[in-house]
């Protein structure tokens, strides 16, 4: 009797002090990241520039010894539901990525201000919330536009600056259509509307060019519209479902439903697109992952052209695609010295020559040798941009409406007028909700 | 054991006395907001020692349920960690206006009367019912079909009940890419039309019930061959004595002896296919569309349940209404599962 009650008691324990060894490891390694001030945690939304990053985290730490881990994200991942998951687990990262309005919205209260940081006068770009705080740090600017790949253009004998009108892109695409063998060209334009992984594609950076294509920075009707229960403009967007149903004829009909973001940039990259439907990021892929195909391709000039869906729509779309913003309760002080010194010569030659990063910072003497640097950077010096405002839409709608409409409209499962229709009752579908 | 011995009352109590104290200083530095790292420690050791108070505690009549207690605290702690508690907070976040980080009101109902006024809910509840239901009867039917060839006298049984069963070890967000890359790269390279068979609602909604069965009926196949392999040898050897064919045998006799083996498998394929969701989310994300559903067009032709609360409180960042979703989908499981129970009981006192 004696002796089963040891073994019992002895059991118990043994239990119990496997319980407290889990117990103990978790909680340790949580106070650890929260803790020490010789470490700073940055959630990246931009896995392409990863590397990049690391690399300035290495140059951080031989400089001032603080630590930097760099956690990246991308690729179609939901950014901000793994951030509340972290919040949740207490386990926040000090400087984490906000793409817009309805990201910071999520953080209301819980973001420290940086308006006393030296870069703030520095850029137009900093993200501000409606009572003056400085909440967001740009780091980039990104343009979408149709890109074209120069050379097949030159050879084409097609002038860039007259694709201001669809008749002009009609006659363009004709073109290079019947010229495609000569050019080495599989298709015309690279257009991708697959709806699993490529919804951001079509659903947020195309049909924003139908939300602010060819306006003024400041001017928002069609977003406005858009957040009044998801109103579209029907004529506008008629004309735009137009513009989209001629990229379609002219598209990659292999890989217009179902083709992946890898092989769109790599199909560029190797010329055998002379447009595609992406923006400047895909610049970084192109100089990187692609570099054989592309260096193969010639290492060809790219450029943006306008989605000219009206006659006279001459401007690209350039933004802060997001922003980095300070966790209240992390490491501030770390992690805004790191901010500061990213705007310095050193990081910021290593975000401009190697993420080839746009810097919205007035001071940086870099320009990117990125393939769509010159474009973009000839845009702004001509005031020929518009301002982006998808990122203020209502969240999903590009993953669980928009991005399979657009491809039911490629699989010709809907005409111009259906696609306009169905767009409509989506949008209204998604705001009702 | 008359009377305790005085020194056993005394550390039973100072075990007590000093585990709560632990307990409530390690609270109140929670409450505080204290980043101390003692925090974690302290309050297991206060668990502890409240336990070990407990079982060095001299009573006569309750001892036994004590110890019993001590050796539940485990189970019991884990369940009421995972299990208890996420459900009572979920119901209370389901009836607030919670964003997943805060929430700033009360509202009642209104979650649940919302949900039902979503015509892609009411879809996604449909063809989970229609999901289940054809996977019920499938994933059995194979799986016994798998078994029955599994234990006949074919050459190679052992490699062909490891293959079968091989596909069950992958994980479902793993399976579900690799068979999109086949069907979005290799199918349709075959195709050559450039259009997928997850283009398209009906093709895609069968294309995740045939990689649900080739998941999923190897499972079963090994819980049928288990019960298909207790069936007496004397009973099957006497039915061939008196000339009973192979069918009347599979009929008469192995199927009602593994009774209870259909029931368990039925109740398992039912509730893991409502449950489904990695495989539909690798493979489709909820894509497709429905031309005219109650008049609406819709774009979640194959988003099943689970994922449609996923998407709901994830990309819709709507946590509230996804919470009242998960709500109705634990309920539903809940009487699925009781209703089975119930009638497998029955029928198993009847044989």
């Amino acid at each position: 009797m004696k002796g089963k009650k040891l073994l019992a008691l002895v059991l118990a324990l043994v239990l119990m002090l496997s319980l407290v060894a889990c117990g103990g490891a978790a909680s340790t390694t949580t106070t650890t990241s929260s803790s020490n001030s010789n470490t700073i945690r940055l959630v990246n939304g931009k896995i392409e520039v990863d590397a990049m990053l690391k690399k300035l985290a290495q140059m951080y730490k031989e400089k001032t010894g603080v630590n930097v881990e760099i956690e990246s994200m991308g690729g179609g991942i939901d950014i901000q539901g793994t951030l509340k998951g972290y919040y949740q687990a207490k386990n926040m990262p000090d400087i984490f990525v906000n793409g817009g309005a309805t990201d910071f919205a999520n953080w209301t209260g819980l973001l420290a201000d940086m308006s006393g940081e030296a870069w703030v006068s520095d850029t137009d770009a900093a993200y501000v919330d409606e009572n003056g705080a400085v909440i967001g740090f740009p780091y980039t600017v990104e343009a979408i536009g149709l890109a074209y790949n120069k050379d097949i253009l030159a050879k084409a004998g097609i002038d860039v600056a007259t694709l201001t009108s669809p008749a002009a892109y009609e006659a363009a695409f004709a073109t290079l259509d019947a010229q495609k063998d000569d050019l080495g060209l599989t298709a015309v334009i690279g257009y991708y509307t697959e709806p699993v992984n490529l919804y951001w594609s079509s659903g947020n950076h195309i049909f924003g060019q139908y939300l602010d294509a060819g306006l003024a920075r400041d001017d928002t009707t069609y977003s406005d519209l858009l957040a009044d229960g998801g109103k579209l403009d029907v004529a506008r967007y008629t004309d735009f479902a137009k513009f989209i149903g001629l990229m379609q004829k002219y598209a990659d009909q292999s890989m217009m439903i179902s083709g992946t973001y890898d092989q769109e940039v790599l199909n560029f990259a190797s010329g055998k697109y002379a447009f595609v439907t992406q923006g400047n990021w895909i610049g970084a892929t192109m100089t990187s992952d692609d570099a054989d195909a592309y260096a193969a391709a010639g290492s060809f000039q790219a450029g943006f052209a306008p989605y000219a869906f009206q006659d006279g729509i001459d401007t690209i779309l350039t933004n802060s695609p997001s922003w980095w913003s300070v966790y209240k309760d992390g490491n501030v002080d770390a992690a805004k010295a790191f901010l500061q010194w990213l705007t310095t010569d050193e990081a910021q030659e290593v975000l401009v020559n190697e993420a080839g990063f746009i810097s919205p910072f007035k001071s940086c003497k870099f320009v990117a040798t990125d393939p769509f640097a010159q474009s973009v950077s000839d845009y702004i010096a001509a005031g020929k941009t518009s301002n982006w405002h998808w990122q203020s839409n209502k969240e999903g709608l590009a993953q669980n409406y928009l991005g399979q409409v657009f491809n039911d409209y490629a699989q010709g499962k809907l005409d111009t007028d259906k696609f306009v229709e169905v767009c409509q009752q989506v949008c209204a579908a998604c705001y009702a909700s | 054991m008359e009377s305790a011995p005085p020194a056993k009352k005394v550390l039973s109590l100072v075990l007590l006395i000093g585990g709560v104290a632990l307990l409530a200083a390690s609270i109140a530095m929670d409450v505080a907001r204290s980043s101390s790292g003692l925090r974690g420690p302290m309050l297991i050791v206060g668990i502890l020692a409240v336990l070990a108070g407990l079982y060095f505690f001299p009573s006569q009549r309750r001892h036994r349920d004590l110890v019993n207690v001590i050796f539940l605290f485990p189970l019991l702690f884990t369940f009421a960690v995972t299990v208890i508690i996420p459900l009572v907070l979920g119901i209370f976040y389901s009836l607030t206006n919670w964003t997943g980080i805060q929430y700033t009101q009360f509202v009642g109902l209104a979650n649940y009367a919302a949900m039902f006024k979503e015509t892609s809910f009411l879809w996604s509840l449909l063809i989970t019912i229609l999901f289940v239901v054809v996977n019920m009867i499938l994933v059995n039917v194979v799986g016994f079909l798998l078994a029955l060839l599994c234990t006949s006298k074919l050459k190679g049984i052992g490699f062909f009940r490891a293959a079968y069963f091989l596909p069950n070890l992958i994980g479902g967000i793993v399976l579900g890419y690799v068979w999109q890359f086949v069907f979005n790269n290799v199918l349709i390279q075959l195709a050559g039309d450039g259009i997928s068979l997850l283009s398209n609602t009906n093709t895609a909604f069968m294309a995740i019930i045939v990689v649900y069965i080739w998941q999923y009926a190897g499972y079963i196949m090994l819980i049928y061959v288990n019960g298909l392999v207790t069936v007496p040898g004397e009973v099957l050897e006497a039915a061939a004595i008196d000339g009973s064919s192979p069918v009347t045998t599979l009929f008469r006799i192995k199927i009602p002896m593994i009774a209870s083996t259909i029931t368990i498998c039925t109740f398992l394929t039912l509730t893991s296919a409502f449950k489904q969701f990695d495989v539909n989310m690798a493979l489709t994300n909820g894509t497709g569309s429905v031309q005219n559903f109650m008049g609406n067009y819709l774009t979640n032709g194959t988003q099943m349940l689970a994922l449609n609360i996923y998407n709901t409180a994830i990309s819709k960042n709507n946590y509230a209404l996804g919470q009242a979703k998960a709500v109705l989908f634990f309920i539903i499981l809940a009487i699925v599962s009781l209703v089975q129970v119930r009638i497998s009981n029955k029928k198993e006192v009847e044989l």
